[in-house]
């Protein structure tokens, strides 16, 4: 089989010397206080004699969250330096005058910074599976989410790679990236809030499509989903549901999988494109057909 | 081998290179000069398909090297002016980097990565990190990557910059045994004495046009047409300066210390016949012979200095 050389090299370079090691344990060492706070607010509750089986919800649920924000926060950093990196070192050029296309290049980065990620949510399955002791979380559960995270950290990862492969510097790709994410996360919520508002007021029954793109309310209703809250659609804001809430419409979390697998798709190509020096511009397909009739 | 015609490049409205066109054969050396800014190095970028021609077509073997560009990038070793390495990678994880990009497998691979060091005499740092290299080690390193897939066509975009001189004439030593191994080799620089004694044909390029090409012996003779002579005698310059004046065939006379320098139109006979006059007339001739011209002059010449902005 042939591995993707940009991949291996990748890999190779990130995981030597201490600084791999180190963010591995600085991300466990946080979700740990944080199951270990949980923990301890559930044991040491002087009002009761018994274990709560919310408890291992309650963990859960806050693990899954605070990895959820980690991920956010982490993927960016590590992905949008991937091209503009090799620019700023110029390395660029040495790959790019290789046979490699620039799909492999721009995939190679990508799946890196992702194996990177993995390395990070598969490192803490220990601590996930400390709420085993309690019940009522199945394994089936932690894959679904586990899945949902690596999907959100792929679209994240195109996100960054993309500013990457557009802009010269590092540190402008770095803040852009983290802004696009902070608008899937909260901007797409204030357009449809204020869409509804303006055009519907508080008539609006169907599920806003603008919010299957909110990573938030992907995870908020694989949560819900799971905990079986589903009952009734859970609407939360006008135009904003946690469920299907009519027969037509898809679970939020399903819509917002699609779309970061669309997105994601669309940008790596986008990048690939922009990378390529012999790129042809986008409109030359239609010169290249009028030269023919002309011909 | 390498044909271009009618190639053009423009950034806005600045025209990079204009109507330039080139042909390179199988084998040769071929020196691209010109001074900075001159658009030797958009050239060399177009031909590695790292740049897009404003207009113009480049072919290799025949080929077009744009849109074939996957096959030409097999066929074609480049090494940029400017380039970096990465950081914590060791010499021969880059090269062995580079030889998985061309699906170069096992034992191969290492041969390959053990021949190209010992090649440019980097076999003792196979398991150096690069970013320690100095900077002549590391584009020794460039070169033995640029080699890797085994190229036909080189192209060096000022391979010796910012060189040492020792370091310089190690990477000359190494051009001459590529030269040997048959490759084709178009090179860069501003160091031009040191091109002039390795190649078989050099261009000038000057504002994205090609001002002279040819070998370097006819490009010496189109811009000198006239010869040189120089003459030292040990003294009597003055009567040296009147025997001389006596010849139509030569023009300008400057003399200084026992040094006289005079521009000269004739040949052979003519230049033997001024020296058995200088010899027959009592003067202690110490030596006289025949000024060389080198490149730096002709490019200084041709190019009418680097002035631009």
């Amino acid at each position: 089989m042939n591995i993707n050389p940009v991949l291996l090299k990748e890999l190779k370079v990130r995981m030597r010397g201490w600084k791999a090691a180190g963010i591995i344990a600085a991300y466990l060492l946080i979700l740990s206080l944080v199951a270990l706070f949980i923990m301890y607010n559930a044991f040491m509750n002087p009002y009761s004699s018994t274990i709560d089986p919310q408890v291992s919800i309650g963990a859960y649920t806050g693990l899954a969250i605070i990895q959820f924000i980690l991920i956010m926060f982490i993927v960016p950093a590590l992905t949008a330096g991937a091209i503009s990196g090799e620019r700023e070192k110029q390395t660029l050029d040495l790959v790019l005058c290789t046979r490699l296309r620039p799909i492999s290049i721009i995939t190679g980065k990508l799946f890196a910074s992702t194996s990177q990620t993995l390395l990070l949510i598969i490192a803490s399955l220990p601590l996930f599976s400390m709420v085993f002791m309690f019940g009522g979380i199945s394994i089936k559960e932690i894959l679904q989410l586990f899945g949902f995270y690596i999907v959100t950290a792929v679209a994240v990862g195109c996100i960054g790679i993309f500013y990457s492969a557009c802009l010269r510097r590092t540190t402008a790709a770095t803040v852009l990236t983290y802004g696009t994410v902070a608008f899937l996360a909260f901007g797409t919520i204030f357009i449809g809030v204020f869409y509804v508002d303006i055009l519907y007021k508080a008539n609006y029954k169907d599920f806003l499509p603008i919010f299957y793109a909110n990573p938030i309310v992907g995870f908020s209703s694989l949560l819900a989903g799971q905990f079986g809250y589903y009952r009734g659609g859970m609407g939360i804001l006008p135009g904003l549901f946690l469920s299907g809430n009519t027969a037509k419409s898809i679970d939020p979390w399903l819509g917002n999988v699609i779309f970061d697998i669309v997105f994601s798709a669309v940008l790596l190509v986008l990048s690939a494109i922009r990378i390529n020096p012999v790129r042809r511009g986008i409109f030359s397909f239609f010169t290249l057909r009028k030269r023919a009739k002309k011909a | 081998m390498l044909s271009i015609k009618g190639l053009n490049k423009k950034y806005g409205r600045f025209q990079a290179v204009s109507d330039l066109n080139l042909e390179i054969a199988e084998g040769e050396i071929f020196g691209f000069v010109g001074p900075n800014g001159a658009g030797k190095t958009t050239t060399m970028k177009i031909m590695c398909g790292l740049l897009k021609a404003t207009s113009g077509e480049i072919s290799l073997d025949g080929v077009d090297v744009i849109k074939h560009s996957k096959e030409i990038k097999e066929k074609i070793g480049y090494m940029p002016d400017f380039f970096g390495v990465y950081d914590d990678l060791k010499v021969s994880e880059y090269l062995e980097f580079y030889a998985s990009i061309y699906n170069i497998k096992g034992p191969d691979r290492k041969k390959i990565t053990d021949d190209l060091l010992e090649l440019v005499d980097l076999s003792g740092k196979r398991e150096t990190y690069v970013d320690s290299l100095s900077r002549g080690m590391k584009q020794r390193l460039c070169l033995a990557r640029s080699l890797v897939h085994n190229p036909r066509l080189l192209v060096l975009d000022e391979p010796a910059s910012g060189m040492d001189p020792r370091a310089r004439i190690e990477m000359k030593e190494i051009l001459r045994n590529l030269k040997d191994m048959g490759k084709t080799i178009i090179i860069s620089s501003h160091i031009l004495p040191e091109l002039s004694e390795l190649c078989t044909g050099i261009g000038i390029i000057d504002k994205g046009r090609m001002v002279a090409s040819g070998s370097v012996d006819e490009i010496m003779q189109r811009v000198y047409s006239k010869k040189v002579i120089k003459l030292k005698v040990r003294d009597r310059l003055d009567d040296a300066v009147l025997i001389l004046k006596e010849y139509p065939f030569i023009e300008k006379l400057v003399s200084d210390d026992n040094n006289i320098k005079a521009s000269f139109d004739g040949g052979d006979e003519e230049m033997s016949r001024v020296l058995s006059a200088l010899v027959n007339g009592g003067i202690p001739v110490v030596s006289f012979a025949q000024l060389n011209g080198n490149l730096e002059d002709v490019f200084m010449k041709v190019t009418k200095g680097d002035d631009r902005q």
